[in-house]
């Protein structure tokens, strides 16, 4: 084997388990993929953290939050009361809303709106009766379903969060069409703002 | 043929000692096994351009629709929560991977292999179409450009682009659906960025691959090929030269002489550039080129088939293989456990899914003499079609009452659904917290039933007890 080895490559001298290697010289391609990494390292860390041309993970973050609310704030800007009123009319968003209503808000307010007007055992206030307690203007109604009831105690949570923003402008939509505009309106007698004579 | 090394077993023929890399350029090579693992590369290749296109329960056969997370099985439907079960099948698929390779070494590297598949089959055939036989192919590396030259290299690296970029495509559409890629490939890049920069990074990939870099993944890089020498041994059937019978080589009718004719047949179909008669080596992918080479040589020769062939180094000692030993014992076990695990939890999938919490607010409330607790149901139905559910609350205290879910929920084609039930119980007959059990059942025939656990939370009783009665003073 010796004899036979002189002209090939060079026997490392270090043994272990019985096995040895030989020194061989790596794939030229081999030694390419490391100069490539090393000319990455040195543009990258220029580029990245020298002089900042490369974004970090969290201004991209931020970016595409930003990007979410904008988004959520241009479809709710162009909601108004002229436009809720407006949707209230159109059978296609109400039929939507209707759909959203009978999965969730029936739970507390009941499959007619009425909550407890109708059925005692219900915890929700009635919807469709000319009674408000924390405003009767369709974006304060919107502002209800979206951020929930200021009134902890009740148990009306906000509903922006579970079913977007669409769902919840379709909804409030649904419960304007049981509504006429500029119809005649009373305030709960413990609305907020309201002053109990004691 | 003088630039061409003999084959050594201390260097890789395809590896210079100056680092650089000499090009192989395979012979043709024609037997009964090369026309076995030509079939088999068609199935395979037919196979991976057909599952996508094959259309079972409304949807391809095999779509791993990452970006609704939902996939798709011949007909089987997962959702990303049952991925778990994935681990059964891809244990049990190695350790079936091991088993063969303890028993047939690298079968699966010459046979089976995409990157084989792909390689011998599509690449090189173009390859041998445009630029002619092996002798002609390495005349034409060596010539100096001329036209003719540019003409077949342009033609044949176009062809190989067009290729990778098919490949690609097929690639893609296994997470996207043809129909998806589609309207993708009629649409500016600038819609789907991300699809179009995998596919180009794909393309890119697979023309260096089979255009260039061929052997060289299977020697060097691929982690299958290194663990072979952990899974095989003297045992295994491997391809094999038959040095008793073979040696001294010698030309036909040399006295004295073996069944070796020395004509380099073997060296020369070799696709990594071995020479088997060297043994068993790192580079060999058991593709048995070598064995219808040589076999071809005998039969000129009249000599019998089989000088180099599929044998384990026991019996190529003159020993007997040994099939059933220790470790492929243990591979079997293993891969039948996590194949049979696999199954099993296959058959414990539910096509539906129930996630019940509290919502957001308060955890309970108090009012008009009830104590009032809300949660969420998350239905997710997995069915292919549309499905709805009853919930009904079983094992809950005497006086509590469900709202909210008096009518089915019905939930889309895997889709899901929020749904907000409101549990009460009148004042006086709260007794404290306790866990209440609502029943979610399928409407239809031997629908699925799945049963939540929620706890009923309410105010501290001491403080609330007090509260009804009236001061005692």
């Amino acid at each position: 084997m010796d004899a036979e080895n002189k002209s090939g490559p060079e026997l490392r001298p270090h043994v272990y388990d019985g096995i040895q290697e030989y020194d061989q010289r790596l794939p030229n391609w081999w030694l390419f993929t490391l100069y490539i990494t090393i000319v990455f390292f040195i543009g990258y860390w220029v580029a990245y953290y020298q002089f900042k041309l490369i974004e970090t993970d969290e201004t991209r973050l931020n970016r595409a939050i930003a990007a979410i609310d904008a988004a959520r704030l241009k479809q709710l800007e162009a909601v108004d009361d002229a436009r809720l009123w407006a949707m209230s009319q159109d059978p296609q968003v109400v039929e939507r809303g209707k759909a959203t209503f009978m999965t969730a808000c029936v739970a507390c307010h009941g499959p007619d709106l009425m909550g407890k007007k109708n059925n005692p055992a219900l915890p929700g206030p009635s919807l469709a009766d000319q009674e408000w307690k924390f405003g009767h203007q369709p974006t304060e109604v919107l502002k209800l379903v979206r951020k929930g009831s200021p009134d902890v105690t009740k148990g009306m949570p906000p509903w922006e969060p579970v079913l977007g923003v669409s769902r919840v402008i379709d909804v409030t939509a649904f419960i304007l069409s049981h509504h006429k505009e500029g119809e005649p309106f009373t305030v709960a007698p413990d609305a907020p703002g309201t002053v109990t004579k004691s | 043929m003088s630039a061409r090394p003999k084959p050594t077993l201390e260097s890789v023929t395809t590896i210079s000692a100056d680092g650089s890399r000499p090009f192989l350029h395979p012979a043709d090579v024609q037997g009964r096994l090369s026309a076995w693992r030509r079939w088999t590369a068609l199935v395979l290749l037919a196979v991976y351009v057909l599952l996508p296109w094959i259309p079972i329960k409304g949807y391809p056969a095999v779509f791993l629709n990452v970006m609704e997370r939902r996939f798709h099985f011949f007909g089987i439907t997962l959702a990303t929560q049952d991925l778990w079960l994935f681990f059964f099948l891809i244990s049990g698929a190695a350790f079936g991977l091991f088993y063969v390779a303890s028993l047939f070494g690298r079968v699966w590297c010459g046979w089976t292999c995409p990157y084989t598949v792909f390689l011998e089959h599509v690449y090189r055939r173009v390859e041998r179409w445009i630029e002619g036989d092996a002798p002609a192919r390495r005349l034409l590396d060596a010539a100096p450009w001329s036209l003719a030259k540019v003409l077949k290299r342009a033609l044949k690296h176009g062809i190989f682009l067009v290729l990778s970029a098919l490949i690609a495509h097929v690639f893609l559409s296994y997470f996207v659906s043809i129909k998806q890629l589609y309207a993708w490939m009629q649409g500016p890049p600038s819609q789907h960025l991300f699809a179009f920069g995998a596919v180009v990074f794909l393309t890119g990939a697979l023309y260096f691959a089979f255009s260039w870099f061929r052997e060289q993944f299977c020697i060097i890089l691929c982690p299958y090929g290194r663990l072979q020498s952990a899974l095989t041994d003297d045992n295994t059937v491997v391809i094999g030269y038959d040095k008793k019978r073979g040696e001294p080589r010698g030309k036909v009718g040399t006295a004295g002489a073996g069944d070796c004719v020395d004509c380099l047949r073997c060296v020369q179909v070799c696709p990594t550039g071995i020479d088997i008669r060297n043994g068993l080596q790192l580079e060999c992918i058991g593709c048995s080129a070598c064995v219808d080479a040589c076999n071809d040589i005998m039969a000129k020769v009249g000599r019998p088939a089989g000088l180099v062939r599929y044998s384990s180094l026991n019996a190529l000692s003159g020993g007997r293989t040994r099939y059933i030993r220790p470790r492929t014992i243990a591979y079997t076990v293993l891969a039948v456990l996590g194949l049979a695990a696999f199954g099993l939890s296959l058959t414990t999938l539910k096509p539906m899914r129930v996630l019940a919490k509290r919502m957001p607010g308060a955890p309970f409330f108090t009012g008009d003499g009830v104590v009032r607790n809300q949660f969420t149901f998350r239905l997710i139905n997995k069915r292919h079609e549309a499905s709805s559910y009853r919930l009904d609350l079983v094992q809950a205290p005497e006086g509590m009452r469900m709202m909210g879910a008096e009518d089915p929920v019905k939930v889309p084609p895997l889709g899901e659904v929020e749904k907000p039930v409101i549990v009460t119980i009148p004042q006086s007959q709260y007794t404290g917290k306790t866990q209440i059990t609502i029943l979610i059942r399928e409407q239809r025939d031997r629908g699925m039933a799945i049963t939540q656990k929620v706890e009923f939370l309410g105010p501290d009783l001491r403080f609330f007890q007090n509260k009804p009665s009236p001061p005692s003073s």
